[in-house]
């Protein structure tokens, strides 16, 4: 089952039941892989009795795919039995790292965008494709932080990703959002340099301010309805490359399922309008 | 160089601005760096928070969580999977100085742990109680008893089994004393639902010899040797119609 280009939300552990009887057209959910890496019990049972009636997207957050390792073999394996259970839709990564020396670090870092770092990182997704064998997409990171060594830019680091490796993109628009104005460039040139026949995938989420530097550092805190401007600049996303699966992204401050699923008829709407050029 | 790059921001993470100068020179580069910080501290917490609740109830999250930061720091993550993360945090409390006035926050702590493993273990049919009745006698010294995947116990020297039993209630109590008497805990999983299930010495005697693949006699004698006026059939019925178990298995032959 694919979502086709609807909206879907994240699903959260306290939205099962609502989750499973929803009958809105064209919802879909995605779980991150990793908390189902599980041997068994009720998440996995609760996963799979959504997953009959509505298509899954499995999002992984942990397999350090820009890291100078090679992705754990125990992590691949363990996804590889997530997809051949759950068949899901859609399943992608992140362009980050989190894992130095079998140490891990519950965050998404940065990274030099070397020419080293595009051949390693496209043999690490090439890795996961194989281990899980199909596809995946790769999301761009928000950041924090400008880095000296870069080869390329973002937009150009992952479009040659997705020529080397074969993947795909998952756009966070709000991640390119909160990067443009951390690191001061354009958020909708950003997003107009990307091939638009990569993507495969939309988040929108939520950001906040920095508690210390306040508003000239956003974070990428997913505990927020998404902001407009991150929804102007998806419309003019969707406007470019047409309608593609697009998640209501919510990790933190978790409101109402009825809430989410509000959120994620706008998104719909917008995914439904007739194309201005068509 | 690449190689360089990614140990250079660990150790700036950790503190060593330094290190980091070859590829940054912002001027708020700790202050950038607090949010990378921030947030693996804030995952680890989360993480731990969520894993023992039971603990949480009796300290508050703002205490359990800056107690999951220094444990973080001393034994951060090693796989992405957070679900198990935190079987060492127990035993991390005893040692723990702000923790030396609540001796049974161990306990509580280690409850919990046995809690997530019983949710996440794999799934099983329990054993058919009828298999029993079928035995020969002969067969109380060749069999034993294989556990249930997701039954997990354990034993306390104070009643913490009391306590956690408490504090599951949606108001806890608002004081209680801790019972100095031995008490053992068992959680079982047979499908969906865990039920947690106090344990006599006899029945805790039972479950551990079955965990040592001893023979159904051998766990029968273990029982009674724990608990001499025990109803041996009564605790056997009770542990299989629980769920505790999953299979009738030959003794293996060493």
């Amino acid at each position: 089952m694919s979502p086709h280009a609807h909206a879907g939300v994240s699903l959260k552990p306290q939205h099962y039941a609502e989750a499973l009887a929803a009958r809105e057209d064209g919802l879909w959910f995605e779980v991150h892989a990793e908390n189902y890496m599980a041997a068994g019990g009720p998440r996995l049972a609760w996963l799979e009795a959504i997953g009959d009636g509505k298509p899954l997207s499995l999002h992984g957050v942990g397999l350090s795919l820009a890291a100078d390792e090679a992705p754990d073999a125990g992590h691949l394996a363990a996804l590889r039995r997530l997809v051949d259970r759950y068949r899901p839709a859609l399943v992608s990564e992140h362009l980050a790292w989190s894992r130095r020396q079998g140490v891990y670090a519950p965050d998404l870092l940065p990274f030099p965008r070397s020419r080293a770092m595009l051949e390693r990182t496209s043999a690490n997704v090439a890795r996961m494709q194989d281990a899980i064998a199909r596809p995946v997409l790769i999301e761009n990171p928000s950041l924090y932080l400008a880095l000296k060594g870069h080869d390329y830019d973002e937009a150009e680091f992952l479009a040659r990703l997705c020529e080397r490796a074969g993947c795909g993109l998952l756009v966070d628009v709000n991640n390119v959002f909160v990067s443009a104005h951390n690191l001061g460039y354009s958020a909708g040139g950003y997003l107009d340099a990307l091939p638009a026949a990569a993507v495969g995938e939309i988040h929108l989420a939520g950001h906040s301010a920095d508690p210390g530097l306040g508003a000239d550092l956003l974070i990428d805190s997913h505990d927020a309805p998404v902001a407009e401007p991150v929804w102007r600049l998806y419309a003019r996303l969707i406007e470019r490359i047409g309608p593609r699966p697009t998640l209501i992204e919510r990790d933190g401050a978790i409101p109402a399922f009825a809430d989410l699923v509000g959120e994620r008829a706008r998104a719909e709407s917008l995914l439904r309008r007739e194309p201005a050029h068509a | 160089m690449r190689e360089a790059f990614h140990d250079a921001f660990v150790a700036a993470l950790s503190g060593d601005l330094a290190a980091l100068a070859p590829w940054s020179e912002a001027p708020d580069l700790d202050a950038r760096l607090s949010v990378y910080r921030n947030t693996v501290a804030k995952g680890c917490a989360d993480a731990l928070v969520a894993q023992f609740p039971t603990v949480a109830k009796l300290v508050g999250e703002p205490w359990l969580g800056a107690a999951a930061v220094e444990f973080a720091r001393a034994h951060p993550p090693t796989e992405a999977a957070l679900l198990t993360y935190g079987a060492d945090f127990p035993a991390w409390l005893e040692t723990f100085a702000p923790a030396a006035d609540m001796p049974w926050l161990p306990g509580l702590a280690a409850l919990d742990y046995l809690w997530t493993e019983a949710h996440l273990a794999a799934d099983a049919p329990p054993l058919d109680p009828a298999a029993l009745q079928a035995l020969a006698p002969e067969d109380f010294a060749r069999l034993r008893l294989v556990l249930h995947p997701a039954a997990r116990f354990a034993s306390f020297e104070a009643a913490i089994p009391s306590l956690w039993l408490a504090l599951q209630a949606e108001t806890p109590p608002a004081a209680f004393e801790l019972g100095a008497e031995p008490e053992g805990l068992l959680f079982l999983r047979p499908a969906l639902d865990i039920t947690p299930i106090r344990l006599a010495p006899g029945a805790f005697a039972l479950l551990a010899a079955c965990r040592d693949r001893r023979s159904l006699a051998e766990a029968a004698a273990a029982a009674l040797a724990a608990e001499p006026r025990l109803d041996l059939q009564a605790a056997f019925a009770e542990l299989i119609l629980g769920g505790a178990f999953a299979e009738l298995a030959p003794l293996e032959t060493a």
